[in-house]
């Protein structure tokens, strides 16, 4: 009887306990995944509309870092977000990228997917924006001490990306090097509504361009740069998911996609010249997530559009 | 006595619960279940859907410095700018963006190397 008296005394301190417990897990969680800034030293420049980062959702990090750091030398620096483990991908000591490890149940299939970053200055307003024109959040607005606010969005024909206010500021406009992303080109069932939907977004100013397949090409471009295109589908298939597709900068887009192949990857589209009168090619890494390798001698761009 | 202990005993499991709660807010777990938690990042995409099969005119990358833009609808545009007349897209329809201005060439990527 005395004990059970003596445990229903304690019962309220037992809960406040938990009850700070749980509070300090949370926080630690949180505060436990520290992303690098993007730029160290800070940059004061800020380019709306760039891509600035990506993320690979995988359900296999050792895979991932063994197909990426094979092919484009890239090294990584592992960190743990929560419940998942996760890699900063590094470049010439600048982080450019992050693999992100998700498992998922066996039943279930998911694309591993690019996740493309666009630079804001003001995440809540653009989302506000984007909402009102709409998009659907994916994860709200959350701040990472060195990085900065993020967000991830469904455009309204349901391609996912996401905007992200470093507070560091925005890497400046240079011509990237080998290994790091080049390029991001948007598909979509309506090429030119997304480009308006993106245009509020970012205020990209919007060229559409001379094509030979009758298909709708726009170039999205800020600061008198271009920062990526909307496309409408190939057609040929009616499997077509909206969805952005990232480039990386590479010497010998054939060569490179024979190293793919190599390294357990899959060629999507061969390596044939493009609109710059360089390669690329689309392939997929072993996981099946897309991305692109696109060629770019220094002599291409003639001259600074500045 | 008793109703004391009651009304304590159903006042912290109130609290416990309401931390939780705040716990899953905080780590993003109430918005986005496909995400781990502490980190607002990957996302996996809808599975099935073709990324290839682009034919062989089709183009998505960058133009050189500073390639023509399609001026088909130059002359809706200036109807647009000058008359107020609606402007004309691909295939006649007026595009749902706003056309930069006419005459402007599409920019390229930028050339100027990172001192290393």
């Amino acid at each position: 009887m005395i004990r059970v008296l003596r445990l229903r005394h304690a019962l309220p301190s037992c809960l406040i306990s938990v009850l700070f417990f749980g509070s300090g897990l949370s926080i630690s969680r949180a505060a436990d995944f520290e992303l690098p800034a993007l730029n160290a030293p800070p940059s004061a420049e800020h380019h709306m509309g760039k891509m600035v980062w990506a993320d690979l959702v995988t359900p296999d990090l050792a895979a991932a870092e063994k197909f990426y750091g094979g092919l484009f030398g890239w090294t990584f620096h592992s960190i743990r977000a929560g419940s998942s483990d996760y890699a900063v991908v590094m470049l010439d000591g600048r982080p450019i990228a992050g693999l992100m490890e998700k498992v998922t149940r066996a039943a279930e299939h998911h694309q591993s997917a690019w996740l493309t970053f666009m630079a804001v200055g003001d995440v809540d307003g653009v989302k506000r924006v984007a909402v009102a024109h709409g998009a659907k959040v994916l994860a709200d607005s959350r701040n990472y001490p060195m990085r900065g606010r993020q967000c991830v969005l469904s455009d309204p024909q349901g391609a996912v990306f996401a905007i992200l206010a470093s507070s560091s500021g925005d890497s400046p406009d240079y011509l990237p090097v080998s290994g790091e992303w080049i390029w991001s080109s948007m598909h979509a069932k309506d090429a030119g509504a997304d480009a308006a939907f993106y245009q509020e977004l970012f205020g990209y100013d919007v060229f559409e361009l001379p094509s030979d397949d009758g298909l709708e090409h726009l170039i999205l471009s800020t600061d008198n740069y271009a920062r990526a295109s909307v496309n409408s589908f190939a057609p040929g298939s009616s499997r077509r998911h909206p969805h952005w597709l990232n480039f990386v900068r590479v010497g010998n887009t054939t060569e490179m996609t024979a190293k793919v192949i190599a390294l357990g990857g899959h060629v999507v589209v061969e390596p044939r010249v493009d609109r710059h009168g360089g390669m690329l090619a689309v392939v997929t890494d072993p996981a099946g997530a897309p991305f692109g390798l696109m060629e770019w001698s220094d002599s291409d761009t003639k001259a600074e559009p500045k | 006595m008793k109703t004391t202990r009651s009304r304590l005993l159903a006042g912290g499991l109130g609290a416990l619960i309401v931390t939780m709660l705040f716990a899953c807010a905080v780590n993003g777990v109430g918005v986005d279940s496909t995400v781990g938690v502490g980190y607002v990042g990957g996302y996996y995409e809808p599975y099935g859907y073709d990324y290839g099969g682009w034919g062989g005119s089709y183009r998505v990358g960058p133009s050189r410095c500073c390639e023509h833009r399609d001026d088909r609808h130059d002359e809706h545009r200036d109807d647009h700018h000058d008359n107020g007349h609606a402007d004309r897209g691909r295939g006649g329809h007026a595009p749902a963006y706003r056309p930069a201005p006419a005459g402007r060439s599409a920019p390229s990527i930028p050339g100027r190397s990172r001192e290393r």
